[in-house]
């Protein structure tokens, strides 16, 4: 099964260039499936944590977006939503990590351009981790903890980061 | 083809799960929704029509363990029912006795296993089998 020649490119880029606080490393056997590191950036809730994530590169790709998920609990407001096709209405599907890591981020889903690359997405992750947007008119308990107490909301990310990401 | 990594597949499997499956005779989805691992699953069956099962709902726990999609899951019955694939003591699918587990490859999903069980208790050999009290648990 050859590896197209792009992901070998970005593969080989990625593990002798890593961007500074990102480590991903594709698993032996399965050169599309990469585990991945991030670090909380300093200055934000996160800092002193580690973040483990899992990013999967489907068949389809760069066609389609890579696929990428949390392992590691985040307490973090920003959200997603979607319109549910049979209600016809907004519905808030995920923070920007739910309860099982999937990330809700533009360029994973409708705003993915075969231009972005692995390097991209994971810089990405990185920066909505420095700033936590809870101004997000679509809020859950977490977006409403950062707007109505924004002290107490980053003690409780902290808490988090220490408690989950800190391995 | 890429091969698509446990946990990837699961998600995918989630949220086909989440949309509704078939005509709704069978379902599926997570124990618990914080279960980051995706291991603990609950499946739901509606007995076939003209059979002994018609109209029982059937509450099954399937755990998908690290090497799924390469190896099946376990499953178990937790509402008791009397079919020869099925341990009578706890409920336990023996994989030997069930096609789609004794023939696993990643093609299968959790969908087919239970649309597969499904298929067998409208079986000629199973469809008129004594069953116990309806409602009774493993």
């Amino acid at each position: 099964m050859a590896l197209p020649k792009r992901i070998i490119k970005e593969t080989e880029r990625l593990v002798a260039d890593p961007a500074p606080g990102i480590v991903a490393e594709p698993h032996e056997d399965n050169l599309r499936y990469f585990d991945v590191r991030i670090k909380g950036p300093d200055g934000s809730p996160f800092q002193n944590g580690t973040f483990h994530l899992e990013l999967f590169l489907p068949e389809e790709y760069p066609m389609a977006p890579p696929k990428v998920r949390f392992l590691t609990k985040i307490y973090h407001p920003n959200i997603g939503a979607r319109i549910d096709k049979h209600t016809l209405t907004i519905r808030l599907i995920y923070r920007f990590a739910d309860k099982l890591g999937r990330i809700c981020l533009d360029i994973l889903k409708d705003k993915w351009s075969p231009a972005l690359q692995i390097r991209t997405v994971l810089l990405s992750v990185q920066a909505l981790l420095s700033a936590p947007n809870p101004d997000d008119p679509l809020a859950t308990d977490v977006a409403k903890h950062y707007k109505e107490d924004e002290k107490d909301a980053q003690r409780v990310s902290r808490e988090w980061t220490e408690k989950y990401a800190s391995g | 083809m890429a091969k698509v990594p446990r946990n990837f597949r699961l998600l995918e499997e989630l949220e086909k799960g989440e949309k509704g499956i078939g005509d709704g005779s069978c379902s599926y989805g997570l124990d618990n929704s914080d279960d980051i691992m995706m291991s603990h699953w609950n499946g739901t069956i509606i007995g076939p029509g003209h059979t002994v099962h018609e109209n029982r709902i059937y509450s099954l726990k399937i755990h998908c363990g690290e090497s799924y999609p390469d190896k099946p899951p376990t499953v178990h019955f937790l509402s008791r029912v009397n079919l020869p694939f099925v341990s009578q003591v706890d409920g336990k699918i023996d994989p030997l006795k069930l096609p789609v587990l004794q023939n696993w490859n990643r093609d299968k999903s959790l969908e087919t296993i239970l649309v597969e069980i499904r298929r067998e208790m409208a079986n000629l050999n199973n469809r008129k089998l004594a069953q116990p009290p309806e409602g009774t648990t493993f």
